[in-house]
């Protein structure tokens, strides 16, 4: 991608002037549009803030949020109650206010969202806009009894002037989430959407996610409805109704409102579409019509016009540069594939951990440590207890008994957020890599540090992955998943256990990653346990191995005792195995 | 209070249908239908049209819009069977937001945003509980809602299309694979909900506020009873219903705590989601 290749401040400049240049197109579209066009105007404007928020709810973080207009009352109730108590600071200051209200707001319904996700969000989100909308007929906004208008500021008192503030209200919106979306918060926004385990295996909390994806799409809509009151100069409940919230929810699915150019798109579609139709003679209320229907259509075909037509952009540029997409580099040493094992100190140290479901013994007093610097192999059948045990050691088993500590610390109780935070880390055996993320995002992201571009190209040339300006969404799962072990191994954990690492590769890139992995702690000071079904890969990396069958050890110990042993033979590989 | 709380009855009564309509849609097609009531709203309005504007007689013009209120679900139904016949339920849920706001809307177009003018099927008092006048309403909709969700457990557990259905909401692909007919029962469940929501929106819409709005927001109430159940008991989303009417029929004579009676199905909902999601900590089971 050619954005890779600008030199870094240009990069950090680019929005910045793209905000500038919005500004100078705004401004000249407030002097020269007429007068109803700019009343519209303002409208498409609060439209897009409102549609941005719910890109990073909806389309970033993949929640249901049907109440984004219940926001945007919040922000114009306090607007207009600032107003009409002529609280200091004026018009800007008072927004400012209503967006931090309505993201309170947020926080408090999205509390429930912590819990819960998908279709149950709706229903909360849906209950919610109906109850309020509801309640402000009853008890009416401040001022609107007496009919207090609401002043605005005296640089932008005109419709016009009004019109350059929405538009430069818009820009600081727009500036924000394009640097929100590139910061953690955005990651682990995207990251919570694909996959709750994958986000919280990284050390990221999942309700910090949830929370905070919540909290700033409802501040923007605070701040859209601030700006309707200042735009209308009486607020009344029926710029808020839930069948508005309904519509934008719609306009966001449809436009790919995690776009920030898509969420403006959205807003102009908000009002270019009834006046359309009112040019065509047709009633007005037929645009949110029109909008049920292509909105039938955009959830039933899980498309949207933003991501099609980056696609298309994508393709496009992925044909011209055709860069070769990977494979496992030869120009790394391979480390001699049998080493003496380390007589290093424990660093992770089990004993006695069972696991049970119902009356199924996953695990039944497993024992063991792992030696720092050195690879462990865990072998065993299929349904012998290898992922159980991962999902126990790293937390998300926390009904497991036993004990369990991470360089000489007890982890008991601990959440796996916590864990992956104290250095012991895990990758799946599925694909949890967010897709929607580059692999430079991601990498930073689940690495929890700061690195240099230098840094992570290094590790990703040394797993054979693609390089970093690539999408996830384009690389296959085998590919994905070693840009999980890369990005982890980059977090430097103190322990990082391996779930079937090389599945999806073919043989000689599971032997060639084995000895990369054998490397892994000296270079990164990172000891690894490695659950693997191929063991030529076992041989080439584990300095020893442990053997589970049916939730119990089988034997441990050094590898060639280990798979000499007629046990093991029998157990795990079935008699007519050749060692 | 007994007063307030009996005259929630009516109310609770229609909840626990829509409730039950709603547990029937998530069990049987992985469904939260939330244009549930609107696509009754829509055919109501349609059979108040037929009466008040086209001189249809009441009888007919009822029937014709308790099948437009079941053909319009049965639509939505098809859609989501043809494209989304793998979707998890969340997706095919969203998808049914499209066709509330569509259905809201296009009321508005076709019959105004006013209250309709409706002509009351059932009037009068039935019978009189210490001094509290108890609704022919009140009663027929209460015996209906109890009568719906038994007739619905008897199908589902004694007939064979129920053997059918049941099989195809728990092992969609083995149901499929011996030859159970997906789409075709799939749709008949939407456009049945759609019938019964209809009727019970026909039968309450006189005696309440019956704006296009108001009529598809029963949704949410609808919900929340229905999550009592946890989506998947009538009995228990059949009580929700009722509990919440009387619930929120005794908090409205309050003066002063009245406005809470707007949020009480949200807090239902959120109350319950939580007790019912307490042990669901991840997204997948590994």
């Amino acid at each position: 991608m050619p954005r890779a290749s600008f030199p870094r401040v240009l990069a950090f400049l680019v929005p910045f002037l793209v905000a500038a240049g919005g500004i100078l197109v705004g401004f000249a579209l407030s002097v020269g549009l007429p007068g109803y066009f700019v009343f519209l105007g303002t409208s498409a404007i609060v439209a897009a803030i409102a549609i941005l928020g719910l890109g990073i709810v909806t389309g970033s973080a993949g929640m249901i949020a049907l109440c984004q207009l219940t926001f945007a009352a919040v922000g114009a109730w306090v607007v207009a109650g600032l107003n009409v108590i002529g609280a200091p600071g004026g018009f800007v200051v008072w927004l400012a206010f209503g967006g931090v209200a309505a993201g309170v707001v947020g926080i408090l319904v999205g509390l429930p969202a912590l819990r819960l996700r998908g279709v149950n969000l709706a229903v909360v989100t849906l209950g919610f806009a109906a109850a309020a909308d509801v309640t402000l007929v009853q008890i009416q906004f401040p001022g609107s009894v007496t009919g207090t208008s609401i002043e605005r500021p005296e640089a932008f008192g005109t419709d016009r002037e009004f019109f350059f503030l929405g538009i430069l209200v818009l820009a600081a919106c727009g500036l924000l989430v394009y640097f929100l979306q590139r910061s953690r918060w955005g990651s682990s926004w995207k990251a919570v959407a694909f996959s709750e385990r994958g986000t919280a295996s990284t050390g990221q909390s999942v309700p910090g996610a949830k929370l905070t994806a919540f909290a700033v799409s409802a501040a923007l809509g605070g701040v859209s409805g601030g700006l309707i009151a200042g735009q209308v100069g009486l607020a009344f409940a029926s710029s808020f109704s839930p069948i508005q919230s309904l519509a934008l929810y719609v306009l966001a699915i449809m436009s790919g409102a995690h776009l920030i150019d898509m969420a403006i798109f959205g807003g102009l579609l908000w009002i270019v579409v009834p006046e359309l139709l009112k040019r065509w003679g047709v009633p007005q209320d037929w645009a949110f019509v029109v909008f049920g229907v292509l909105g039938v259509q955009a959830l039933t075909s899980g498309t949207n016009l933003g991501t099609g037509i980056r696609n298309l952009w994508w393709k496009r540029a992925l044909r011209r540069s055709a860069v070769p997409t990977k494979s496992l580099s030869h120009d790394v040493d391979p480390a001699p594939p049998h080493r003496q094992p380390s007589r290093g100190e424990p660093i992770l140290v089990v004993r006695d951990l069972s696991v049970t479901f119902g009356k199924v013994e996953a695990l039944k007093k497993v024992s063991f440590e792992l030696v720092e610097g050195t690879v462990l192999g865990l072998i065993g059948p299929n349904g012998a207890g290898k992922s159980t045990l991962v999902d126990a050691l790293t937390g998300f088993l926390p009904q497991h008994t036993g004990f369990v500590s991470l360089d000489g610390r007890s982890l008991d109780k601990l959440s796996p957020t916590r864990r992956a935070r104290l250095g012991l880390r895990r990758t799946f055996q599925q694909d949890r890599v967010p897709p929607s993320l580059t692999i430079d995002a991601y990498v930073r992201f689940a690495a929890r540090r700061r690195l240099s571009t230098p840094e992570i190209a290094d590790a990703l040339q040394f797993f054979g992955c693609p390089p970093a300006s690539t999408r996830l969404a384009s690389v296959d799962v085998g590919t994905r998943r070693l840009v999980e072990v890369a990005a982890n191994v980059l977090s430097q954990p103190r322990v990082l256990l391996l779930d079937e690492p090389a599945a999806g590769l073919s043989h000689e890139e599971h032997v060639d990653l084995g000895r990369r992995l054998t490397q892994v702690p000296d270079r990164f000071g990172t000891s690894i346990i490695l659950i693997e079904h191929d063991l030529d890969l076992v041989r080439s990396t584990c300095d020893s191995i442990m053997v589970l069958d049916f939730g119990s050890v089988l034997a441990s110990g050094p590898q060639d005792q280990v798979l000499a042993n007629p046990d093991v033979i029998k157990a795990y590989m079935g008699e007519t195995e050749l060692l | 209070m007994l007063q307030g709380a009996l005259s929630g009855l009516a109310a609770g009564g229609v909840y626990a249908i829509i409730a039950v309509c709603l547990t029937l849609m998530s069990r049987l097609v992985r469904v939260v239908n939330f244009a549930q009531a609107a696509t009754g709203m829509f055919g109501s309005y349609v059979a108040v049209w037929m009466v008040s504007k086209a001189g249809i007689p009441i009888g007919l013009a009822t029937v014709v819009g308790i099948l437009i209120g079941g053909l319009l679900s049965g639509l939505i139904g098809w859609i989501i069977a043809t494209w989304l016949s793998e979707a998890d339920t969340s997706t095919r849920s969203a998808v049914t937001v499209g066709p509330l706001l569509l259905l809201i809307s296009l009321s508005f177009i076709l019959f105004g945003n006013k209250p309709q003018p409706f002509q009351p099927l059932l009037a009068g008092p039935a019978f009189t509980v210490s001094g509290v006048v108890i609704s022919q309403v009140t009663v027929v909709i209460v015996v209906l809602a109890i009568v719906v969700a038994a007739a619905s457990k008897l199908v589902l557990s004694r007939t064979s299309v129920g053997t059918k259905l049941r099989a195809l909401s728990e092992r969609p692909t083995t149901a499929e694979l011996i030859g159970i007919p997906a789409k075709p029962l799939g749709v008949a469940v939407w456009a049945i909900t759609g019938i019964i929501s209809t009727i019970v929106i026909v039968i309450v819409a006189p005696s309440q506020s019956n704006d296009a709005i108001a009529l598809s927001m029963l949704i949410v109430p609808g919900a929340a009873a229905a999550l009592l159940g946890a989506f998947r008991r009538l009995d228990l989303a059949v009580l929700g219903g009722l509990v919440l009417g009387v619930i929120q029929g005794t908090v409205a004579q309050i003066d002063q705590v009245s406005f809470v009676r707007y949020f009480l199905p949200f807090l239902f909902i959120v109350g319950l989601l939580l007790w019912n999601q307490r042990k669901a900590v991840w997204d997948a089971a590994r």
